[in-house]
């Protein structure tokens, strides 16, 4: 139980001191209040308003209505207040479910992520289900009969999918499938399940395949190494059957580090789909990140990346205590 | 069917430590002391994307940037080896060209890696206690971003200038790295050799410097080429994002630019030459690596699997 606490307490701790850091970074580095009224943000507005600038309205300038603009933007968004003040009443109201309005359009923030996260997990899904359906049964049969050539040439495709870019890989399929043959449609199309099943596949292979690459390599390599323990041994002196002993006594105990990287690559895809979302033009987390970032928009950026951040940790956090479930040493060592 | 548990065990990574079949350890020796044939045409394949790269200006091909080095996405043929792109640039010399800031991005950004996550790693596994915590909560934090949402950050933030995508793609791979340091150096600072410095009055600094950094190095090189191929693809990706270099065109870049659907439907060459060099680059990068890593073995020391 202490065990538990204990991890409990660091992931907060560890999510808090994330949001602050980049809450503190786009406040100090950026100017959030460039993006609602424009260029008059930079202007010395004290100085305007106490008169000692000219007024320079109708030449194109500054003029005291825009500083005014400027007050009432800087106070709507507390932009007065000093940096930690701002920190704890910005995480108030996320604990409380608001993460601000868009700068752009003025809706909600968690409306726009609400809208959008759906399609990201339901790729996230579809890729793992694609990479596991692809790497287990692949690394069995290459385990089974190791250095053989089925094998070898899973060993080394494994290899070359590792070393292929998502977005090389992204850009192949897409001229393969989308350009050349035609099978899958251009756009992202969200009618109703089929059609969104068929606008996942690609981008879903795009992340699926070196993933399974990965789960492929890592399966292998532990299933190999169960198959050498003695209690192989002992069940094949028994004589039970191959199948049996592969099902039931050696694959459980080599999904051990599947699991870590299962666990690691899942928080890793609900940002690493970026680039994915945006070959294959799908409305998703990824693509509304790279939106808000280009589009300065400082609410919505910071409520992304909260939310990207959190989960992330939060699935880092299942693993490690899915780790103590299976093995009990590991909440002792800590 | 059978269960190869006699014919499969030849270059097995995961031995059971009671297992003493002698001839076999001594297979498994062999397999790692060989570096093997594989690394030297890795290493080949990357002299030569990097001395072209080097010799860019005073190699005989076209201007990248010169429009009508050939026509309107050319195919591929003798005097565009790789074809021409939408304005009749030739591609050939613009995937030479374009690797000078893809690999700029990639040994820049492992460097401001190892120079930052390096002495991280050995403070953090020298001294333990409050600084190692210290330390470790500092590359905890950093591990909380993803990669590119962390390079996001930082480039909206700073602009997109090249040093700017070197520092980003850089501080990403701090956290691994000071990782594997600290991991290295925990193992190393238990050594006789260091009990031995101690005991003759080195001060903890050289013997950080001196006993430690060495042993540390070795290894750590394994990770500086897979790292480099992370690099890479990160600037490709953030390519893809629009937020790789303003100036300039990198792999990435001639990638995206390659990737718009009617390009790709005429001339599939565009993108596919720049992807076909960065694959070879990458996978070279990613093959020697391993080899590397392999021959020093590392390993166990937690950088599988990435």
């Amino acid at each position: 139980m202490g065990f538990l606490l204990k991890r409990i307490g660091q992931m907060v701790s560890v999510i808090i001191a994330a949001t602050f850091l980049a809450f503190a970074a786009m406040n100090s580095l950026g100017d959030p209040l460039f993006n609602v009224v424009g260029f008059v943000a930079s202007v010395d507005c004290d100085a305007v308003l106490a008169g000692e600038i000219e007024d320079v309205s109708g030449q194109g300038g500054t003029n005291v209505g825009d500083c005014e603009v400027v007050e009432a933007a800087r106070e709507k968004y507390h932009l007065n207040d000093p940096l930690p003040v701002r920190y704890v009443r910005w995480a108030g109201d996320v604990i409380q479910g608001d993460l601000g309005v868009s700068f752009k359009n003025s809706m909600p923030v968690s409306t726009v992520i609400g809208n959008r996260i759906p399609k990201s997990i339901f790729l996230m899904v579809v890729a793992e289900i694609f990479a596991l359906v692809i790497a287990v049964p692949a690394a069995i049969r290459a385990a089974y009969k190791a250095n053989r050539a089925f094998d070898k040439s899973a060993t080394v495709s494994s290899f070359g999918f590792i070393s292929l870019p998502n977005f090389a890989l992204g850009v192949i399929l897409f001229y393969l499938f989308v350009v050349k043959w035609q099978i899958f449609p251009s756009r992202y199309e969200d009618d109703d399940l089929f059609s969104r099943l068929r606008s996942t596949v690609l981008p879903g292979m795009t992340l699926a395949l070196p993933l399974a690459a990965t789960y492929f390599r890592l399966l292998r390599t532990d299933l190999i190494t169960t198959l050498q323990e003695d209690f192989v041994l002992m069940a094949k002196a028994k004589g039970l059957s191959d199948r049996w002993i592969m099902f039931r006594h050696v694959l459980r105990p080599s999904l051990f580090s599947l699991v870590t990287v299962f666990g690691l690559s899942t928080g890793g895809l609900i940002g690493g789909a970026l680039v994915v979302e945006q070959i294959f033009v799908i409305p998703g987390v990824g693509r509304t990140f790279v939106e808000a970032v280009i589009r300065d928009d400082f609410p919505l950026v910071l409520g992304l990346v909260t939310i990207i951040s959190s989960s992330f940790i939060a699935i880092n956090f299942i693993v490690d205590i899915f780790y103590s479930v299976i093995d009990p040493r590991v909440s002792r060592e800590t | 069917m059978r269960l190869n548990l006699i014919t499969t065990r030849r270059g097995f990574k995961g031995l059971s430590p009671q297992d003493e079949d002698s001839s076999q350890i001594d297979d498994e020796k062999r397999d790692k002391r060989k570096i093997g044939f594989g690394f030297w045409v890795s290493i080949g394949w990357m002299v030569l994307v990097v001395m072209a790269a080097f010799l860019a200006p005073i190699l005989p091909i076209p201007d990248p940037d010169q429009t009508g080095a050939g026509g309107r996405l050319d195919a591929p043929n003798w005097d565009n080896w790789f074809g021409t792109d939408t304005n009749g640039r030739d591609m050939f010399s613009r995937t030479i060209w374009g690797s000078r800031i893809s690999l700029t991005v990639g040994f820049f950004a492992i460097f401001f890696g190892f120079a930052v996550g390096g002495p991280i790693g050995i403070v953090a596994g020298f001294f333990k206690g409050a600084t190692d915590k210290f330390l470790s909560i500092i590359i905890f934090i950093l591990f909380a971003f993803p990669g590119l949402v962390l390079a996001l950050l930082i480039i909206s933030i700073l602009g997109q200038t090249l040093s700017v995508v070197c520092l980003t793609v850089g501080i990403i791979g701090v956290a691994p790295i000071a990782r594997l340091a600290r991991a290295i150096t925990i193992s190393t600072a238990e050594k006789e050799f260091v009990a031995a410095a101690r005991i003759l009055g080195s001060t903890n600094r050289r013997i950080m410097i001196r006993e430690i950094l060495p042993n540390v190095t070795i290894p750590m090189g394994a990770l500086a080429f897979l790292g480099m191929a992370l690099a890479i693809v990160g600037e490709g990706g953030l390519a893809f994002l629009g937020l790789s270099v303003e100036e300039g065109f990198s792999w990435g870049k001639m990638i995206v630019l390659g990737s718009a659907s009617r390009t790709l439907q005429k001339a599939p060459w565009v993108s596919m030459f720049p992807i076909g060099v960065m694959f070879l680059t990458v996978m070279s990068l990613n093959y020697a690596g391993d080899r590397l890593r392999d021959f020093f073995d590392v390993r166990e020391m937690g950088i599988g699997g990435g």
